[in-house]
């Protein structure tokens, strides 16, 4: 897969390219995405809060000319940031953010499902000619109006409710098609799926779409896996081994593509790679009778057991070091799950309620105080290194 | 490295919408070109109408429900005509033809380890052979007819008891749903290769080959566990009605619309079944006075 450097909204950030050239001493011939743009304005605010107090405690004075020359070049990055994004600029707006942001999710999900109860509704009124055409022109029109709405809104909001839209649109043309039709289901209807999603999440730079993306691969790659091993597509979810090669396939793109432009997505890749992974070595920690090993059930679940502390003890340690606060918090949730569900197995039939629970609270103790240790050591190695 | 922009994106967006629905619309064109594999005259034994309210005002759609049977193993003197709908283990479906379908048999089926292996094998996808009313059907209605001999044979030798009476009742209730109203439509055979099915099925108004799934179950036979296979579902169990044939439904459809109780439904529809195995309807006709 070629190197994603997808220009949002070209029309409008391709002045800021020239005017935000010098970046950070680097020299940067790109626009920022969204995301970069408001990491930029967060740093900026703390570097004004912090420049004050180191003012104010007299650590260090700048000149007038140099905070003037500072002053200029940050209200020039604001309002560029500004007229393109919409971004926040204190906590006030961040807070409002969120909740916009959640009214946005929610907005996308009833939109979409507003779509297929629509069509629902009066298809049958149809004759087939016209519905075929009422699908494809819902699938192509609600991509339009996404491009559309993408070129001016700065906010993002609309745009990730018409691209939730779209999709739904789309996802509703082929599955009805097969229904108008009766077309034998298959799993290939992943792909396109998978595809417009993806296409959506890369140009609009929506998290959500990404995610919804990365589902379909996941569907299709495992239902493929389980093709290979004899068995119905549908039926690919009884064998959670299936998950595996997609998931590891999954926690290894951001290695391979780029996402500098799109930090939020890298983080996606990992935790759906590590969910993907260890969802189905913890369904079969408890269920070995689902594995395509041979050997006895109870094996086959030690066997996922021990894989599955390896594996998030992996991911903490691989967080930890590789700064990937989400790999971390993933890897540490489900050695947690992984241990109480062996304390469960173990002790819930024979010790009294009280006792069990006193273990599991001493237990979340002890994890607490090893992962302040790690954070201290590694703040400590960190502060070594420094000239 | 690929610099994308706005219009880049929106083309290949255009592109992959037009694609898919074109590869998927000239899926059904070949689907539905040359000489249909087959079309089979179903009447409302063995298409069904949805429950009034799947066909509501929610969804304005309408399809028929393809109503399938197995011919299972007599066992112990019960019909062969009970809990075959939707699923079953008939006798043809054994260790040859599940090998023959490429299911792994090699495992006693009389051991634990034997078991626990077929437990775990699931479904695979083959292609059914599906017959109307032939001779699966006739044998099933030969036993209805049969254990209705029987029943009035037992109550003629001892009239006066009463169990005997709700026996020739019972048997009599089954021979007439079997006559008029059960489905006739059967699964007989399986296989992984269309055209050695068609050739030893020719007849195309009496068979249709569809795609479906077969998994594997120990059946109790006389007290000995015996590998079976099992037919779980079709490929396509729904036909979808177009509009231009959704008219003759109607009257069932929408009850209120209509003076008096509807009639019971009754109407013929003509099924074909394409290159790829999917059917569709061609002509639904409704006898007159239904």
């Amino acid at each position: 897969m070629a190197r994603f450097s997808v220009a949002c909204r070209a029309h409008r950030v391709a002045a800021m390219a020239g005017t935000l050239a010098l970046q950070g001493g680097n020299l940067v011939s790109r626009a920022p995405s969204r995301t970069e743009a408001q990491q930029r304005a967060d740093e900026i605010r703390n570097f004004q809060r912090e420049l004050e107090r180191l003012e104010g405690e007299g650590i260090v004075e700048l000149t007038a000319a140099q905070r003037q020359a500072i002053a200029a070049y940050h209200s020039r990055l604001f309002a560029e940031y500004t007229r393109a994004y919409d971004i926040d600029h204190d906590v006030h707006a961040r807070q409002l953010s969120l909740g916009l942001r959640v009214a946005s999710f929610l907005g996308a999900l009833a939109l979409a499902a507003s779509v297929v109860f629509l069509f629902n509704q009066f298809w049958g009124r149809l004759p087939m000619a016209a519905q075929v055409a009422a699908l494809l022109l819902a699938a192509l029109g609600s991509f339009a109006a996404t491009v559309w709405i993408q070129g001016r809104d700065g906010t993002g909001y609309f745009t990730k409710l018409a691209a939730m839209v779209a999709f739904a649109c789309f996802v509703l043309d082929i599955a009805m098609l097969g229904r108008i039709f009766n077309v034998t289901p298959s799993d290939r209807a992943l792909i396109p799926w998978a595809g417009l999603a993806l296409l959506l999440a890369y140009s609009c730079d929506l998290p959500l779409l990404l995610a919804t993306g990365i589902l379909c691969v996941i569907a299709y790659f495992s239902a493929l896996a389980g093709t290979w091993g004899g068995v119905y597509w549908l039926y690919f979810g009884e064998r959670p081994e299936n998950f595996f090669p997609v998931a590891i396939a999954l926690f290894l793109v951001p290695q391979f593509i780029d996402h500098t432009r799109f930090p939020r997505f890298a983080a996606l890749y990992h935790v759906f790679g590590l969910l993907a992974f260890l969802l189905p070595v913890l369904v079969l920690a408890n269920w070995g009778q689902a594995s395509y090993f041979d050997f006895d059930p109870s094996v086959v679940k030690g066997m996922y057991q021990l894989v599955g502390f390896a594996v998030s003890a992996a991911a903490i340690w691989l967080g930890a070091r590789r700064q990937w606060p989400e790999v971390l918090n993933t890897g540490v949730v489900f050695f947690v799950i992984f241990l109480y569900t062996k304390f469960f197995d173990w002790w819930w039939a024979v010790m009294p309620k009280y006792l069990f629970f006193l273990v599991l609270g001493l237990i979340a103790i002890l994890v607490i105080l090893v992962l302040r240790r790690l954070r201290t050591m590694k703040y400590r190695l960190e502060r070594g290194s420094r000239p | 490295m690929i610099r994308w922009s706005r219009m880049h994106a929106a083309l290949a967006g255009v592109a992959l919408i037009l694609v898919t629905n074109a590869v998927l619309l000239l899926s059904v064109v070949y689907n539905r070109s040359g000489t249909p594999g087959g079309t089979l005259v179903l009447s409302q034994r063995e298409l069904r109408l949805p429950a009034y309210a799947v066909a509501g005002r929610e969804n304005s759609g309408l399809a028929l429900r393809l109503e399938w049977r197995v011919l299972e193993d007599a066992v112990g003197g019960a019909s062969r005509a009970a809990a075959s709908y939707s699923g079953g283990t008939p006798a043809w479906l054994n260790k040859a033809k599940l090998a023959a379908l490429g299911f792994d048999v090699s495992k006693p089926a009389d051991t634990a380890e034997g078991r626990l292996y077929y437990r775990k094998v699931l479904s695979k996808e083959v292609l059914l052979v599906l017959e109307l009313a032939g001779p699966a059907y006739q044998t099933v209605l030969d036993d209805a007819r049969k254990q209705l001999q029987d029943a009035q044979a037992l109550r003629a030798a001892d009239p006066s008891k009463k169990v005997l009476e709700q026996r020739v009742r019972n048997a009599t209730a089954l021979l007439s749903r079997e006559e008029t109203q059960s489905s006739r439509l059967f699964v007989v055979d399986a296989g992984r290769d269309a055209q050695a099915l068609r050739a030893r099925y020719p007849d195309r108004t009496k068979y249709a080959l569809m795609r479906g799934q077969v998994s594997l179950r120990i059946v109790q036979i006389d007290g000995r566990p015996r590998l079976s296979g099992y037919i779980s579902g079709l490929a396509i169990d729904e036909v979808n009605v177009p509009r231009a044939y959704r008219r003759a439904f109607l009257p069932w459809l929408d009850p209120s619309g209509h003076s008096g109780t509807p009639s019971p439904p009754r109407y013929e529809v003509s099924v074909a079944f394409g290159k790829r195995l999917e059917p569709w309807i061609t002509a639904v006709s409704v006898p007159p006075g239904s």
